[in-house]
């Protein structure tokens, strides 16, 4: 794959970054900024990211067909795994989606652009505006790709200047999508900086903070306080954490015909992404007493896993990774031998998909890449009670319920502390104002001024 | 009730014996006739045990029917199921009864895990020591008896009574009981909160008598105990040149009790800080649901190649390549398809021991390997989290 040398992320691997390097690199991104980006109507910026991200949801844009010819290798994903999860998150970035995350976040469309007042602002004869930061750095995870190119959207909504360091490896599709901005608008390609290292490096992040007015960070709990810690004081950190997800169905939603259509919207959010984000579902929690059982669920879903394989492989994997999934079937499979209330399906000759049910509702972290667990319970309070080891760091909650009883649902789940919840089958596809684990996704990037009359 | 397996612990006895009589026999170089016989011999071995293990031991039974694998199915050792070793946790995988389990030996996992109970009685000790004995004979002492007595010891576990559930300190002691070395300086320790330390004074005691004596030293003890005693060493600024003949034992495994080094590193530094060099270190592969082990190369000896040819194999600098005892197999499996995979291919360790008379023959362990003809070459450990083990969740949970 041939793309310019735009990007740090561009060298060849053997290249040696330096702080002298990473200092260089930010200053540069800052008088581009002052140049090219300041004084740009958001309105632009609105109609370029909408633009760029219908590009990349035809067949024949030339990054997308790199990314599914080239992707496979270099994320381990399959090309329909990939395709699915980029349009899922393409289809989100529109004119119209992001101009109600503005009026979501700040209050009003244009409130980047100057002073503006609300309704309510104009009654307590009030404006305000809000700026970005100068310097926006990202620190990205390695599993999947959104958040980092989440990251970038919302950067250059704020006008940031941004430099976004991806984990060791997993900087093909953030630089794919680095390099379709560079191309889409130059002016702004040159505000953008993207380097791979695998994270910890003093030199190259201190230099790197220092810059910063704003350093968001996804990561596990050591990792985000080791940042924090190395911050300058003035500087911002937006960090996300290590958070899992799990799906609810209720009795109510497995009546009728209806089953086999919860049954496949389960198994999407299984086969999106591999199951790797923290978005993916690591149990499914099944009320008893519908008209098809829990362990029948779970046989029903082995067998959707199995056709969305035909459709949708699951990619190779690294060794360690698939002796960790060969190790945990066999233990489940000895269970299996012994206990009725142990279930095993897992598709033969492969590592490719399992289904664990079990009777024990505590709930169970998953080892991932298709391998997901069925617990049955009495109700959603026995579900969130055997859930109690992660409440506080539970993301999504994928839902299944008749209408009739979603919102009451819901309520228990958001005071229980999940922060999100949503369909079956979408657990994996937030839309772009979705509260990243609670917070103001643009809110918490931005500075006020206020102006009183 | 189990009247049978002492019979057969009897015969394998015997079969040791003679492979340690006649080693050439046995070795992977021999003719195509006498690998054929060697291997009609293992195989009538395996398939009279797992019969037998298939009638006295409940848990293994239930496994092997939930695979739909009978003895009367079974007509070659490597379709004889193999039980994750995990089993060994949850479940009692024994043939022995109760009233009969005279000694318990625990894995040694990562702290909060349940480890694995492997239970012996006088018997199964008796056949664990002779198979023991024999090839660790045949890879740390293959001298002449008479110069066996030449050799101190300096071993780095713990003695019994601190450690009695521990197999490899078993192992050591009945090593050091068998080989006639009383004199051995066990430095292990067990301390307050159970982990493994040394004593240093002694260790330093017996390093600067086997320099004054002249006499070679084998040092048997796991790679964490090594690391203890090599950054001892380094903080006092030591270093010894211990005399030639001089040897290690090393095996496996750091389970979070020392830094951890890569295996070249760590023979550097005791080449470095013992001149011992890398032809006498030799690597141990062993797990405590087992009684036989694996050795990776002779101390002492020319590399000795996977190949069968007659021209010795310079040894590439860093692979060793792990060989069990005749009386035990060991196949890389596929991490997907669970078969056996090809040669320079990566998989899961899977080992048909006889010696393991009493409890399970064979077993699915969750170490990987690249397959090197019939020897393997060690990658590391599937990491496992332990299923319902909540308390670790908060540190096992995937990054976003």
């Amino acid at each position: 794959m041939n793309l310019p040398h735009y990007f740090i992320a561009d060298l060849p691997p053997e290249a040696v970054l330096s702080a002298a390097m990473i200092t260089e690199a930010c200053q540069t991104l800052k008088r581009n900024r002052e140049k090219y980006l300041v004084s740009r109507p958001t309105q632009s910026l609105i109609e370029l990211l909408g633009g760029l991200a219908a590009a990349w949801r035809q067949p024949e844009f030339s990054f997308r067909r790199l990314a599914l010819e080239h992707g496979p290798a270099a994320t381990g994903f399959s090309r329909a795994t990939l395709a699915k999860g980029l349009d899922g998150f393409f289809a989100q970035i529109t004119p119209q989606n992001l101009h109600a995350l503005l009026v979501q976040e700040l209050g009003h469309a244009r409130r980047l652009d100057g002073l503006v007042s609300t309704g309510p602002e104009e009654i307590s004869c009030r404006a305000a505006t809000a700026f970005g930061p100068d310097m926006l750095v990202h620190i990205a995870a390695g599993n999947l790709p959104n958040p980092a190119l989440t990251s970038l959207v919302l950067g250059v909504l704020t006008r940031s200047a941004q430099f976004v360091k991806c984990a060791s490896g997993a900087s093909f599709l953030p630089r794919l999508f680095a390099h379709s901005l560079y191309e889409a608008d130059p002016k702004l390609g040159a505000c953008l900086e993207l380097a791979e290292w695998r994270g910890g490096d003093v030199a190259l992040e201190t230099a790197l903070f220092a810059e910063a007015d704003c350093v968001t960070a996804t990561g596990d709990d050591e990792t985000l306080a080791a940042i924090r810690a190395r911050l300058p004081a003035q500087t911002r950190f937006v960090g996300y954490g290590r958070r899992v997800s799990f799906g609810f169905v209720a009795r109510g939603a497995l009546s009728g015909t209806n089953p086999k259509k919860i049954v496949s919207l389960a198994a999407a959010d299984v086969v999106a992404w591999n199951q790797l984000g923290c978005l993916s579902p690591h149990v499914f929690y099944v009320e008893a007493g519908g008209s098809v059982s829990p362990v029948d669920f779970a046989a029903l879903l082995a067998d959707e896993l199995a056709g969305c394989e035909a459709a949708e492989p699951r990619g190779e994997l690294p060794p360690g990774t698939a002796a960790r999934i060969a190790a945990l079937r066999d233990i489940y499979e000895v269970r299996a031998a012994h206990l009725p209330d142990t279930r095993v399906w897992k598709s033969s000759n492969s590592t490719a998909w399992t289904v664990v049910f079990e009777t024990d509702p505590r709930f169970q972290l998953s080892c991932l890449n298709r391998f997901i667990h069925i617990k049955p319970v009495a109700h959603l309070t026995e579900a969130l009670q055997a859930a109690d080891a992660v409440q506080g760091q539970v993301s999504t909650v994928g839902l299944a319920a008749p209408e009739h009883e979603q919102r009451e649902l819901a309520r228990q789940l958001a005071r229980w502390g999940a922060t999100r919840v949503c369909p079956l089958g979408r657990m994996q596809h937030p839309p772009l104002t979705w509260r990243h684990d609670g917070r103001p996704p643009l809110g918490d990037l931005v500075r006020w001024s206020d102006l009183e009359f | 009730m189990t009247s049978d397996l002492p019979l057969f612990a009897a015969r394998l006895r015997e079969f040791i014996s003679i492979c340690e009589s006649e080693p050439e026999c046995f070795a992977p170089g021999a003719e195509p006739a006498l690998r054929e016989h060697n291997d009609a011999e293992f195989n009538g071995f395996a398939l009279v045990l797992f019969a037998r293990q298939f009638e006295h031991n409940s848990p293994y039974r239930k496994f092997c029917e939930s695979r739909l694998v009978l003895p009367d199915t079974v007509s070659h050792w490597t379709q004889i199921p193999a039980l994750p070793v995990a089993a060994f946790k949850e479940f009692e995988v024994s043939c022995l009864p109760r009233a009969e389990r005279t000694r318990v030996f625990y894995s040694s996992g990562t702290t909060g895990q349940q480890p694995s109970r492997h239970f012996h009685h006088a018997e199964s000790l008796a056949l664990y020591e002779t198979s023991l004995l024999a090839w660790f004979r045949a890879h740390l002492l293959r001298q002449p008896a008479s110069e066996i007595s030449n050799f101190d010891w300096l071993i780095l576990t713990p003695p019994t009574a601190q450690a009695l559930n521990s197999s490899l300190v078993h192992m050591l002691e009945s090593i050091r009981r068998q080989l006639a070395a009383p004199a051995a300086a066990v430095v292990g320790r067990v301390a307050g909160d159970s982990q493994w330390t040394l004593d240093f004074e002694r260790a330093l005691t017996a390093l600067h008598a086997a320099v004054e004596s002249e006499r070679p030293l084998i040092i048997p003890g796991t790679a964490f105990s090594f690391v203890h005693l090599l950054d001892f060493l380094a903080e006092k600024n030591l270093r010894f040149s211990l005399p030639p003949g001089s040897r290690v034992m090393e095996t496996g495994g750091y389970k979070n009790r020392s830094r951890t080094l890569p295996k070249t590193d760590l023979h550097a530094l005791i080449t470095q800080r013992l001149g011992i060099p890398p032809s006498h270190i030799v690597c141990e592969y062993g797990m405590s649901e087992l009684s036989s082990q694996a050795y990776d190369r002779v101390a002492g000896d020319e590399w000795r190649g996977t190949n069968s040819g007659s021209v010795p194999v310079p040894p590439p600098p860093v692979t060793r390549h792990f060989r069990f005892p005749p009386w035990a197999r060991a196949r890389i499996v596929s991490l997907e398809t669970g078969r056996e995979v090809a040669d320079g291919q990566t998989g899961l360790v899977r080992v048909v021991d006889l010696a393991n008379v009493f409890s399970v023959l064979a077993l699915q362990t969750e170490d990987l390997a690249i397959r090197r003809g019939e020897a393997f070459e060690l990658v590391g450990r599937a990491e496992l989290a332990e299923p319902r083990g909540c308390s670790l969740l908060a540190a096992e949970i995937a990054a976003p």
